[in-house]
């Protein structure tokens, strides 16, 4: 291991550590404060699984330069998988209140099972799919989105009515994962922790060897084969690491909406969380570069939100208020703008890292530099 | 760079357009208070996607209404201020307005349309002890968990044993039923009225489904129904699905049945399109929360002052969301305060109030949902007046829960 990459990890690894200890001290002490707890809580969750989603998506659609549009169908098998696990263990009496160690390990097993099934679909999908490439593949995800939804619905105990008796709602919530107001604050420190982690994951992937390899297959196919890579296991490799991480979304947020519903993970609805506008994040905040995943995830969730509950929002121009009443037409008109002046989106390949960035900035220097760990810190600010 | 900018200005200019046109509903009017000393009444709906049509009926009903309670002196003296929020009938957008408007101090809320969306905010609402009233979530178990939740609207059993009652009094013995399984308000009054069929000794001869509630093609599943060879066909779809495509398509596949459908179906004759044969309407019946053309004073006078506001009949979503601040207003005038959400759910939860709302006189059951019958109604085409304008609504039957036993 070279020099600079040690010193790299030493910075790195405590500055994560100090900022996410600072964070739980954070939200201990603003605890179940009403603002806190109704806006800000729900807002860091719902942040947390857009930004594992978008950036898992990125190892496939930025890295490996292969076009899915089903990724929520994989956050679907995870966050059932997830519901229902929770309920089971609930169910035999592995925990009574959702506190306590017994609690902890159901949630993290849950949140790992989720992760792990939804990659075994990975692999099921990318065998067959990835034979194909383009807008083949891409009709071919899209499918098995749809398929995947349906299934979920059909499946006598996971449709819509099937989480326990009655619909997926009440009972999610009353007894299985799904945290009220103040268990959202309570377990604040779970979800980013597992974000924070999982998206650490995904860094190292990118910066390893098989990162370099899936990188090579993406800018040429016949070259990286010629070089010795075996492209078929690379790519399916990566669609299963990155349905993964699409699982484990899925399961955070089962955590975080107390209810359950397939529409949440159609191909289109009327909110940001689709397989559309996962890939409009990714595109957003640049092909191939992580940071930019996360940054858009978290641009696009405040202006969704600020759109729909600003407060702010009643104080503008009658005009531009009509405009608001139609969301779909600001995204509209903010990827128009970014897509028109910045063709590679917000970052374009380039990563954040806390021992290069502030000497770049310092120097003013525009660098597109190549995909360099980025700082943990920084991220868990932006979820913020 | 000029292109560029150009291509934007263009960009800006046709979504402020389309804005422009839409949007004049933005404003709120009924806002403005004398005393300062109002009662915030949260009202969270689908104002924009799929059901638009649900959520704005509800804004327009509750706006009117408001400003009625208002004009006549407010509760208990003090005006109501109506804060209003779009979820776009997604869950996670319904939790984000719910917890915004508690976050600034709302107590009580009306909302929201729809089964899914309003399952999400039902457990929020009795931890943070806010009262909610749905207008229209019928599905079952929406107030069962929950003491502070409430719905003006009847619950998809009920509403599927009427309509099963229905089907029995017209001694039709061979029915057909399709849904769409990814939805819990369509697959759950599918699955009612298959329960109260059977219990009634007529027979579901066959069951189709769909994929998704916008479903553009019933074709295949019409030709396996006229396979069947059913009297009747119950399909459970929203307005946009039925006129547009069910109901033709069901004519096309050489059913002449009777086609029954529930709530969902209200609003239906506005987006018929122009040029469709409208004699395809004959025989399809739907069962609805209230008949607008109904002449008791109650709903006549409320259509009248609908009419006189918006130019349209209000569709039964606007009726129970106006039913919904009725209920909050008695509550609290029962309860003598308007600060105390905890006294006003005691007064809401207790079953022997009598409520004369415009969608029905009723009481509510302990689980907080009312009790009460449904119209039973068809669409009739007059072929003498021709095109659009010879399509009308025509009420069939009221059927109440008294009936049912």
């Amino acid at each position: 291991m070279n020099k600079t990459v040690k010193r790299g990890y030493i910075v790195n690894g405590l500055t994560a550590v100090l900022a996410y200890a600072a964070f739980c001290v954070l939200a201990a002490t603003l605890g179940q404060e009403g603002g806190f707890k109704l806006i800000i809580a729900p807002g860091i969750w719902q942040c947390c699984y857009l930004i594992l989603l978008a950036a898992s998506l990125n190892l496939v659609l930025g890295f490996m330069g292969q076009l899915s549009l089903g990724h929520c169908g994989f956050m679907a098998i995870g966050a059932y998988t997830a519901a229902l696990m929770s309920l089971a263990f609930e169910r035999a009496g592995v925990y009574d209140e959702k506190s306590g160690a017994a609690f902890l390990a159901v949630l993290f097993l849950c949140i790992i099972s989720a992760g792990l099934l939804a990659a075994a679909f990975g692999v099921l999908v990318g065998i067959p799919a990835l034979r194909l490439k383009g807008d083949y593949l891409a009709i071919i995800t899209l499918g098995f989105g749809l398929i995947i939804v349906n299934v979920i619905n059909n499946l006598p105990f996971a449709g819509q009515n099937g989480l326990a008796e009655g619909s997926a709602a009440a009972s999610l919530y009353a007894t299985g994962l799904g945290f009220g107001s103040s268990d959202r604050v309570a377990y604040l420190w779970a979800g980013v922790g597992v974000t924070a982690l999982c998206v650490t994951l995904m860094f190292m992937f990118v910066r390893s060897k098989y990162g370099r390899a899936v990188r090579a297959i993406r800018d040429d196919e016949i070259a990286a084969a010629a070089s010795g890579i075996n492209t078929g296991y690379y790519k399916v490799l990566t669609f299963a690491f990155s349905a993964f991480f699409a699982g484990v979304a899925g399961a955070l947020y089962a955590c975080c909406n107390a209810s359950l519903s397939t529409v949440s993970f159609s191909f289109t609805n009327g909110s940001i969380l689709n397989s559309t506008f996962v890939v409009v994040m990714v595109v957003l905040g640049g092909m191939g570069s992580l940071t930019g995943s996360v940054v858009s995830a978290v641009v696009m969730f405040l202006l969704n939100y600020q759109i729909a509950n600003g407060a702010w929002v009643d104080a503008l121009p009658g005009f531009i208020q009509g405009a608001f009443t139609y969301p779909m037409l600001v995204y509209a008109v903010v990827l128009i703008v970014i897509i028109m002046f910045r063709p590679k989106g917000i970052f374009g390949a380039y990563e954040f890292s806390l021992l290069r960035t502030p000497g770049e900035l310092a120097r003013r220097l525009r660098g597109l530099g190549r995909g360099k760990r980025a700082n943990k810190g920084g991220k868990e600010a932006a979820a913020q | 760079m000029k292109k560029k900018l150009l291509a934007i200005l263009l960009a800006l200019s046709m979504t402020l357009a389309l804005a422009a046109c839409g949007g004049g509903g933005g404003e709120e009017p009924s806002g403005e208070a004398a005393g300062g000393d109002t009662i915030k009444i949260g009202l969270i709906g689908p104002v924009t996607g799929n059901n638009a049509s649900f959520g704005n009926a509800m804004v327009e009903g509750a706006r009117m209404t408001v400003a009625e309670i208002n004009a006549a002196g407010g509760i208990l003296g003090r005006q109501i201020e109506l804060l209003e929020a779009d979820d776009r009938g997604d869950a996670t957008e319904c939790m984000n307005a719910f917890n915004n408007m508690v976050a600034e101090g709302v107590q009580y809320i009306i909302g929201s349309a729809t089964s899914g969306a309003t399952a999400a905010i039902t457990g929020m609402a009795n931890e943070e002890g806010v009262v909610l009233i749905s207008p229209s979530a019928t599905a079952d178990d929406i107030t069962t968990e929950d003491d502070y939740v409430f719905r003006s609207c009847f619950k998809d059993s009920l509403q599927g044993d009427i309509a099963a009652a229905w089907v029995q009094q017209q001694g039709i013995t061979k029915v057909g039923t399709i849904m769409c399984s990814a939805d819990n308000y369509s697959s759950g009054l599918v699955n009612s009225f298959t329960a109260a069929c059977e219990a009634r000794g007529i027979e579901v001869a066959a069951d189709e489904s769909t994929a998704t509630m916008d479903a553009q093609d019933f074709t295949n599943q019409f030709t396996s129904m006229v396979n069947a060879g059913v009297e009747l066909v119950y399909a459970i779809y929203y307005y946009d699905a039925v006129g547009a495509f069910l109901v033709p398509q069901a004519r096309a596949a050489g059913f002449d049945g009777i086609i029954m459908g529930a709530d969902g179906f209200d609003g239906t004759l506005d987006y018929i399109s122009e040029g469709t044969d409208y004699s395809v309407f004959n025989d399809v019946v739907y069962t609805n929360h209230y008949d607008a053309t109904d002449s008791s004073p109650v709903v006549a006078e409320y259509v009248e002052a609908y009419q006189a506001e918006y130019g349209t009949q209000p569709l039964c979503f606007a009726a129970l969301a106006s039913d919904c601040l009725m209920m909050l207003q008695k509550a609290m005038e029962a309860a003598g305060t308007a600060d105390d959400p905890a006294a006003v759910r005691d007064a809401l939860a207790d079953t022997s109030v009598t409520y004369e709302g415009v969608t029905g006189t009723f009481n509510l059951d302990e689980s907080g949902t009312p009790v009460k019958g449904a119209a039973v109604i068809e669409f009739t085409y007059d072929e003498s007046v021709g095109g659009v304008e010879g399509l009308g609504t025509q009420l069939v039957t009221t059927i109440s829960a008294d009936d049912l036993a």
